[in-house]
């Protein structure tokens, strides 16, 4: 693993980067209901 | 990890992050009275943006007078895949940010930060799965931690029964998703936090590339919402007369959110964010005493407001109380040795910022790029400042003037003990 780059290791490799990426995402469509 | 830290040193850390938690909460709730100043007739968007470049300045100068921009740079070099987290988080914040501010509107201050307060549970949740904390913690002490979380969200459930009675401004509906929305955001925020600081990361460098995420995602809302950069600038202009309040909330965010940021490094997010989020029962002395805003109102709401705060204030004793085994350390450390392995961290790097301890023996020291920062920051408040207009409504300076003194020293205080124990890193 250590030959990629670490932004390779930080997005596709770490499980844990979806779970704050989908609940951004989930932001992003309650904002558009309270508007 | 090649050393061990000792139990001393330990309990040391706790009693700082605990203290952090607390300082946090003053001035967390402290940040949101200013934008009290400004609920006339200005977008809600054009608040959050002046609050988030009041949080950029600030995020970027108190660094530079803490510990210099060089030591900065020198920090993220060792765990450069944390700039991608910390941009994350901001993004999560200023949309937690926006929507705290719909919520507000809709509901008051008062009883949307209950709500809002969800946003603990959910850091629990994330520190237990994510990150290994409570892990072979004595039973005594996971109820410590889980029980106070959940009285204070009982204590949030009996404030928010009493916004449903006070519907007078706006939506209560929206205002009620808005500020569960904002807690969901913010809750997750803490998961890039303690990524960074299971890994050691000093929380000025993770909060200075933080700010990128939530100064570009705010100003894209504003822009996007408002049609347009020309008319976005338009608004800002008209509206210059009140810049200044939002901006200085947004400074008062970054002194609360910097104590988070130590409490969430040195006692972990399940504890750290429970005890910062006790900002609600600040933030209900300021409505009550600077701002009056629950005046007039049934006996029966001021019991629930009362008794849920009370609850709020026992679940935060419980959860200070609840020390940090050797054992949960020791899965803390796995949490972290995993980190280690999968970016290819210096393990020594690691162990000694997680001990709170410089890993860079040279000192690096302020430049003029530093002083130019902070003379910028100081510039932009002050031409802001001198074109403010205090609005006409009830304030009540003597307890304006309390709370600030008690502010102030919460920051002296917490600010000394993070230099003599860490050195702030």
């Amino acid at each position: 693993m250590s030959d990629r780059p670490f932004w390779w290791r930080a997005v596709l490799v770490d499980v844990q980067f979806w779970v704050p990426f989908t609940v951004l995402f989930l932001g992003f469509v309650i904002l558009r209901f309270v508007q | 990890m090649t050393s061990a830290m000792d139990g001393a040193r330990q309990r040391k850390l706790h009693r700082l992050g605990i203290f952090c938690g607390f300082a946090a909460a003053l001035w967390l709730a402290g940040a949101e009275a200013p934008t009290k100043l400004v609920t006339v007739a200005v977008s809600p968007l054009i608040i959050s943006f002046m609050m988030v470049a009041g949080a950029f300045i600030s995020r970027w100068s108190l660094p530079a007078l803490i510990r210099s921009t060089a030591d900065t740079f020198a920090d993220v070099k060792h765990v450069p895949h944390l700039v991608i987290w910390g941009v994350m988080a901001g993004c999560l914040w200023a949309i937690g940010n926006t929507l705290t501010i719909f919520a507000v509107r809709d509901i008051g201050l008062s009883l949307a930060f209950p709500l809002w307060n969800s946003n603990s549970l959910i850091g629990i949740l994330w520190g237990t799965l994510l990150f290994k904390e409570l892990h072979r913690a004595a039973w005594l002490r996971k109820i410590g931690v889980i029980g106070g979380g959940a009285i204070i969200f009982v204590g949030a459930i009996l404030l928010s029964a009493a916004s449903t009675t006070q519907a007078g401004h706006g939506n209560p509906l929206r205002g009620i998703t808005a500020a569960l929305g904002a807690g969901l955001m913010l809750g997750s925020m803490y998961i890039p936090y303690r990524k960074a600081y299971i890994t050691g990361m000093n929380p000025l460098t993770f909060l200075t590339f933080f700010t990128f995420g939530e100064i570009v995602t705010v100003t894209a809302l504003g822009v996007a919402s408002l049609g347009g950069v020309g008319a976005f600038w338009r608004e800002l202009v008209a509206d210059r007369a009140i810049l200044f309040w939002p901006m200085l909330g947004g400074f008062m965010w970054v002194v609360g959110d910097l104590f988070q940021n130590y409490a969430a490094k040195y006692v972990g997010i399940s504890r750290g964010i429970p005890l910062s989020n006790t900002n609600q029962l600040w933030g209900l002395l300021w409505a009550i005493l600077v701002f009056h805003e629950l005046r007039g109102l049934s006996a029966n709401i001021y019991a629930e407001v009362i008794g849920g705060s009370i609850l709020m204030a026992l679940g935060a004793v419980a959860i200070a109380f609840s020390f940090t085994s050797e054992s949960e350390y020791g899965s803390w450390k796995e949490a972290a040795q995993r980190e280690t392995k999968l970016y290819g961290i210096n393990p020594e790097y690691v162990a000694t910022r997680m001990e709170g301890r410089d890993y860079d023996s040279k000192v690096t020291r302020r430049t003029w790029v530093d002083w130019l920062l902070i003379a910028a920051a100081v510039t932009i408040f002050a031409v802001l400042g001198g074109m403010a207009r205090i609005p006409h409504m009830e304030i009540q300076m003597g307890w304006l003037l309390a709370l600030s003194l008690a502010m102030i020293a919460a920051l002296v205080a917490a600010g000394l003990a993070l230099w003599r124990v860490t050195k702030f890193t």
